[in-house]
């Protein structure tokens, strides 16, 4: 199956609050959509957000990679269309080139965004086109439980927040550590949401290793069951210190990019979890490949998302959760919870105890709305199908 | 320190809802006068999108209201039906208003299907609180809101559309309606708040609760403005 038309949508979706963590505060989302249209006419979505404080990507510089990169290896392949294959093989023969040579000056670890973006489309469209659902090639094992986030704004914004939570019967929360205040924070937020809720933290590479294994024995007392990216990204080795020191499991995000990021954290013993991120993996098939060595290895997942995220990258997260073998905790569909409108037709987002079904629909499982996506465009690029 | 009474916590949510609304550079604008003729028709759009299915709310609110509140609720369904003294159907002066406004067929019946959607979309929206409890509360202090906000703004909100869009009298009729009976209306409503949380049990850190929810954005902006551009100073965020 031939892909002819492509079409990138680089959004600004207002958000209802603003949302900020330790690196940045934001108040609408920047995805950028990728939308595809094979030969046969189906049409299918796919959805990057591009971090520079995560993969270097920018929006700008993701949307240039698409169109000069991605998009040739596109429209000049023939793809496989879905006929029963072992999905995870059919999957990851979808991925994406990478480039290493220009990498270096630019400052990318991977174009992970990117690549996310057009398999995801890729996936959605040669799917929809065999009127398939995702869940057939990676079933469902159970509903997806989704944690409440709370950004780091005032104690008493936090503690609003957390009270939101509980009111919503949320069974998990992450919270977003700066450095300021965390026992104060931590201690506020327990005591809004009592004993029972599982709490967790972030703190975006905002300590040294002497300030991580601080905080984390400083908020021990609160029982908190993995901290998430306290140092930045680097050396394994030191986030095995930061692990060896502490009795909370520690969680790479940001220093989890690529499969040779996983290799090195697991050879080094550097921490018990992994935040799994589609945007920031490089889609489906990358994704499932680190989670396949961290399953081997007795390393914890858990399914993260990106803020302001749609539709688009929520079901495929929710694919992903609900098929993996073990999940320690999810993130997500938050959907117009967070954005003043989502792309697709029906709402995406969790209900009471976050809880939310799998997705049956054809591809992704999502109706995106054509008309939405002009709407939030700041900028529109048709790719060009024949070479010129 | 004595805690706020319930009614007063409730009050000071309405006001400041209000006086962000009221003090929104969209509605400032509209005011005085320097919006274009699409902004007005985009928000007399919005502004009967958002009452066009006030009775079926309205009737959501009966069924689940407390005893002692039913009563009222059911005589503001009814005068919103036009089935009371009065006999004039709420719904219908905002056709007038939209009429007015040079609304075509196409495009009232797309105002139409865009009041339908809202209420398509409380029903296909996973739910979040528990009960039916909470959800009933959180609309319950929504409408009542819009009527507190509607009985101090209204009767500006329609003399802004005659003097800058050059609507008749007749066709504001909605307006007048709900600037004057609302008075009434806004404080029964406070009443059948107190009620319906006497009578369910709420305690009052759920009340809080779910004050912050229903009030985490400016429900006026939300419903009137969400299309249009946004202004220099907009302070959408966090009301
Ligand atoms: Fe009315
Ligand atoms: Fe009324
Ligand atoms: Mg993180």
């Amino acid at each position: 199956m031939r892909i002819v038309d492509a079409t990138l949508f680089a959004l600004q979706i207002p958000f209802v609050e603003a949302f900020a963590h330790s690196v940045r505060s934001r108040s609408s989302s920047d995805a950028i959509v990728v939308r595809l249209r094979a030969a046969d006419g189906t049409v299918g979505y796919g959805e990057a957000v591009a971090r520079p404080y995560v993969t270097g990507e920018t929006v700008a510089s993701c949307l240039e990679f698409m169109e000069r990169t991605l998009w040739p290896a596109v429209k000049s392949a023939d793809y496989a269309p879905w006929v029963g294959q072992e999905p995870i093989a059919w999957l990851g023969s979808l991925t994406l080139p990478t480039e290493d040579s220009a990498d270096a000056d630019t400052g990318v670890v991977a174009w992970n965004a990117a690549r996310c973006g057009f398999e995801l489309a890729l996936v959605d469209c040669l799917l929809k086109s065999a009127g398939v659902s995702l869940g057939e090639l990676l079933p469902p094992r159970r509903s997806v439980i989704y944690s409440g986030v709370i950004t780091a704004s005032s104690i008493e914004g936090a503690v609003k927040h957390a009270k939101r939570f509980k009111q919503f019967a949320l069974p998990h929360i992450k919270v977003k550590i700066t450095g300021e205040a965390d026992r104060e924070r931590l201690a506020a937020i327990r005591a809004a949401v009592g004993p029972e809720v599982s709490l967790r933290v972030d703190g975006n590479g905002a300590y040294s290793v002497e300030g991580a294994i601080a905080t984390c024995q400083a908020l021990a007392d609160f029982q908190i069951d993995s901290a998430e990216q306290m140092i930045p990204r680097g050396n394994p080795q030191e986030l095995a210190t930061v692990q060896a020191a502490s009795t909370i499991p520690q969680m790479a995000d940001e220093s989890l990019i690529t499969l040779a990021d996983a290799e090195a954290l697991i050879a080094a013993g550097a921490c018990q979890g992994f935040n799994l991120r589609l945007s920031k993996c490089g889609g489906l098939g990358p994704t499932l490949a680190i989670a396949d060595l961290a399953q081997s290895a007795g390393i914890q997942v858990q399914v993260g998302c990106q803020v302001g995220e749609t539709a688009i990258l929520s079901a495929a997260g929710r694919h992903l959760a609900a098929y993996l073998p073990e999940i320690s905790f999810c993130e997500g569909s938050y959907g117009s919870l967070l954005l003043r409108e989502d792309l697709s037709r029906r709402p995406i987002h969790f209900g009471h105890q976050g809880l939310a079904k799998p997705l049956k629909g054809a591809g992704l499982g999502v109706e995106i709305q054509d008309s939405l996506l002009e709407k939030y465009a700041q900028q529109i690029i048709t790719l060009p199908s024949k070479a010129a | 320190m004595i805690a706020l009474s319930t009614r007063s916590l409730i009050e000071t949510q309405y006001a400041d809802q209000v006086r962000a609304f009221e003090r929104s550079p969209w509605f400032q604008r509209l005011e005085q006068g320097q919006a274009s003729p699409q902004e007005y028709d985009a928000f007399i759009f919005n502004l009967c999108q958002t009452h066009l299915k006030s009775p079926q709310i309205l009737s959501f609110l009966y069924a689940v209201a407390p005893p002692e509140a039913a009563p009222q609720i059911k005589h503001n369904l009814l005068e919103e039906l036009g089935l009371d003294e009065a006999a004039i159907c709420h719904p219908d002066l905002l056709y007038v208003l939209a009429t007015a406004a040079g609304f075509d067929r196409e495009r009232q019946t797309r105002l139409a299907e865009a009041a339908q959607a809202q209420i398509r979309q409380l029903c296909t929206d996973p739910l979040l609180f528990g009960t039916m409890q909470e959800l009933g509360l959180s609309v319950l202090l929504e409408v009542t809101c819009f009527e507190w906000m509607l009985s101090r703004l209204a009767s500006r909100i329609g003399k802004a559309l005659a003097a800058h869009r050059g609507l008749p009298s007749e066709s504001l009729i909605w307006f007048d309606h709900h600037s004057e009976v609302d008075i009434r209306h806004a404080e029964e409503g406070l009443d059948s708040v107190e009620q319906y949380l006497a009578y369910y049990e709420i305690e009052a850190e759920d009340l809080e609760t779910i004050l912050d929810i229903t009030f985490r954005e400016n429900i006026f902006i939300k419903r009137y403005f969400a299309d249009l551009p946004a202004l220099a100073g907009a302070t959408h965020e966090n009301r």
